[in-house]
């Protein structure tokens, strides 16, 4: 009896500390909001955030950073819930935060970026939320276009490819696809994929399929296929072999059929708890950062890099390799044995 | 079907080229500094970074603010000093939450301990509201010298997960390594687990397991039921309790090629229509090749490096890793269950 007693006081205790936990933090979330709210409101701040930010780009852009950026935007859905938003501003709010971390991964000096706007598998959900997605997709494509051949903008000089299994959606939508990807093809420095509809295993079977269905004419033994060029045929062309850096928001560990390719061999893959939407700037950078602090000590280590041949050689010094071959070694002194031999 | 298995087997039984794996930066730069102190190493490292030219050109991408302005070379030299000045902020701050995460792993390993005993480690389980049905590890050998180095130390490492398996009553594991260095040395892992197996289950009653190495085909029982002739004995026998399927690099990528190899040549002979040709018969042949796809993946290493793990097999596989770990110990292990017990899978919605 008193037994039973004590257990409800207990866990009477354990719900209130919950519940005086969630408080707290609510209280500190909605703190944190208006706090943020007020101070964009003053333009001074928002111009020193602006300045901040640009000053943090160029630093990290002298610095090793990865070539493809990839990204799964995944948490649209729950950011509009946990907001009380209907979903398509959810999904909305994902589109302009795509956008925003493009535009800075290209300042950075990233080449490529790569984000999974759609799984095949989606097509499991509503119609409804099927075709409002489509409709948001074919409005941001517009957007793309008109900003990446307008000099001014930031987004100018970079290619757009839309990526997948273009048979799953309407005639429309792939003849917009195939304009926009024409308007844009000069761009060289920056490559913005976009998966849609895609999954990774879709991608390797498609792979298989084109060479099974095209076996190349001059050489018809099949033999001479290599992974680098089964890699290269793939829908992200060049930058299929290796994805450097893989983020995917809103807490789950796991691909979610996306990239298997690209990330299983040697790709760096964060995952971080924000919702999609809510993933900033400060949260790219700082897992660009980590990413750079890293590779530069492993190219260091690399190298055998010192202070020592840049204070001789020049900064640009080419690097040497830490091996040699054996008669590469310069000569040994003259052998002579215990008896006095020479040879 | 058989024939599209057939051939691509025979085609690797091939000598495989050595290829070394190079990890992803975090893992490289964590793994070496927990070997062998290199902490002023790293300082020194960041200092040059001042003087390492970045591969890409000079200028920056064109475009917005900076279009047609490159950067003059003093700009640069204030741009890599504050970088460096970063870097090594960025870096003591990972230092102490290096020295945090290794603090954590003491506390879990003392928590967290099997002692050998299957039913301490079957009440963790229970307690779960779920468990795999599959589960991969990805182990690696160390250098030779450190503890828990050499081939002895991998072999060791990955009996121990054999028996936390068994005793958690999971019936498939794979153990993949990058060389295939398991592969190689058979006979020794089964002695391995046979003694940890007797370890943990005294001599009398070791649990019946199988070996199978999907890349040449091969399938290892384990002595006890070779020993029985008898048929009805072999039945009671017979019951496996796991099946161990030890994977390596070979069974990535260059059997998806293979694969397609032999499709076309079949294709090419007439034998298979192209319009045979499916998503499904391809999962169903790379299943037979390979193996299933496993639900959780424990990599017992300080980031997630997936080492070339075979790619078709990962499509939804839950990750667990313990950040800055170096070991293989069994709170990774049941941590590793307990997120997958607590996560949600919905595929697509």
């Amino acid at each position: 009896m008193f037994k039973a007693v004590l257990e409800v006081q207990i866990k009477w205790l354990f719900m209130l500390v919950k519940e005086i936990k969630h408080l707290v933090f609510r209280t500190i979330h909605n703190v944190k909001q208006h706090l943020t709210n007020f101070l964009f409101s003053l333009p001074i701040f928002v111009w020193f955030h602006k300045k901040t930010q640009l000053l943090l780009i160029k630093i990290l852009s002298v610095a090793q950073v990865p070539e493809h950026v990839s990204f799964i935007m995944d948490g649209n859905r729950r950011y509009a819930k946990s907001r009380n938003l209907p979903l398509n501003k959810g999904h909305e709010a994902g589109g302009v935060t795509l956008l925003t971390l493009a535009y800075i991964c290209k300042k950075i000096g990233v080449k490529c970026v790569s984000a999974y706007a759609f799984s095949i598998e989606n097509f499991n959900r509503s119609k409804e939320e099927v075709d409002t997605l489509m409709e948001l997709f074919s409005a941001k494509l517009d957007e793309f276009a008109k900003r990446a051949i307008d000099y001014r903008d930031p987004l100018y000089g970079s290619r757009l490819k839309v990526v997948g299994d273009h048979s799953l959606i309407s005639k429309e939508l792939r003849d917009k696809i195939y304009k926009v990807e024409q308007l844009t093809t000069d761009g060289s420095d920056f490559t913005f994929y976009v998966c849609f509809p895609y999954t990774a295993r879709n991608d390797i079977y498609h792979t298989m399929y084109n060479f099974i269905a095209n076996p190349e004419p001059e050489k018809e033994k099949s033999e001479e296929l290599t992974i680098e060029k089964f890699t290269s045929q793939m829908y992200l062309r060049e930058f299929s072999n290796k994805c450097d850096l893989l983020i995917r928001t809103s807490g789950h560990n796991r691909f979610s059929d996306y990239m298997l390719w690209q990330t299983h061999e040697n790709g760096t893959i964060e995952f971080c708890n924000t919702f999609w939407p809510d993933f900033g700037f400060m949260g790219m950078y700082m897992i660009i950062l980590k990413w750079s602090f890293f590779k530069t000590i492993q190219k260091f280590n690399e190298m055998n890099f010192s202070l020592k041949t840049i204070w001789y050689e020049g900064p640009n010094s080419k690097i040497q390799n830490r091996y040699t071959k054996l008669e590469e070694l310069p000569e040994p002194p003259v052998h002579v044995s215990v008896l006095g031999e020479r040879e | 079907m058989d024939k599209i298995q057939g051939n691509t087997l025979s085609r690797r039984t091939g000598n495989e080229p050595m290829t070394h794996h190079i990890p992803p930066p975090a893992v490289a730069v964590l793994k070496g500094s927990q070997l062998n102190n290199n902490k002023t190493k790293s300082v020194k490292a960041l200092g040059a970074s001042m003087f390492m030219n970045s591969n890409k050109a000079k200028e920056l991408p064109h475009g917005g603010e900076f279009w047609g302005k490159p950067m003059s070379k003093l700009e640069t030299l204030l741009y890599r000093t504050l970088l460096v000045i970063l870097y090594i902020s960025y870096g003591l701050f990972r230092y102490g939450q290096y020295q945090y995460n290794k603090m954590k792993l003491r506390i879990l390993n003392v928590i967290y301990n099997p002692a050998s005993t299957p039913q301490l480690i079957r009440q963790d389980v229970r307690k779960l509201e779920k468990i795999p049905k599959r589960i991969a590890a990805i182990l690696e050998m160390k250098p030779v010298g450190f503890v828990g180095g050499g081939l002895k130390g991998l072999l060791n490492d990955g009996s121990e997960i054999v028996c936390w398996t068994v005793s958690a009553g999971i019936k498939h594991l794979m153990l993949y390594d990058y060389d295939g260095i398991l592969q190689k040395n058979v006979s020794e892992f089964q002695t391995e687990i046979e003694n940890k197996l007797t370890q943990y289950y005294g001599p009398g009653n070791v649990p019946n397991y199988a070996i199978k190495i999907p890349h040449s085909n091969k399938i290892y029982y384990n002595n006890h039921a070779e020993k029985t002739d008898d048929d009805e004995n072999n039945k009671k026998a017979g019951k496996i309790a796991i099946e161990v399927s030890l994977l390596s690099n070979r069974d990535g990528r260059e059997t998806i090629v293979d694969l397609t190899k032999t499709m076309a040549d079949l294709c090419s002979n007439n034998e298979l229509k192209l319009s045979d040709i499916t998503l499904q018969l391809v999962d169903s042949e790379l299943v037979h090749l390979v193996g299933k796809e496993p639900d959780l993946l424990l990599y017992f290493g300080p980031a997630l490096d997936l080492q070339g793990f075979p790619p078709w097999q990962i499509r939804l596989t839950e990750f667990y890793w313990e950040t800055d770990n170096n070991e293989v110990t069994y709170s990774v292990f049941i941590r590793g269950l307990k997120q997958y017990a607590g996560c949600k899978i919905n595929v697509g919605k």
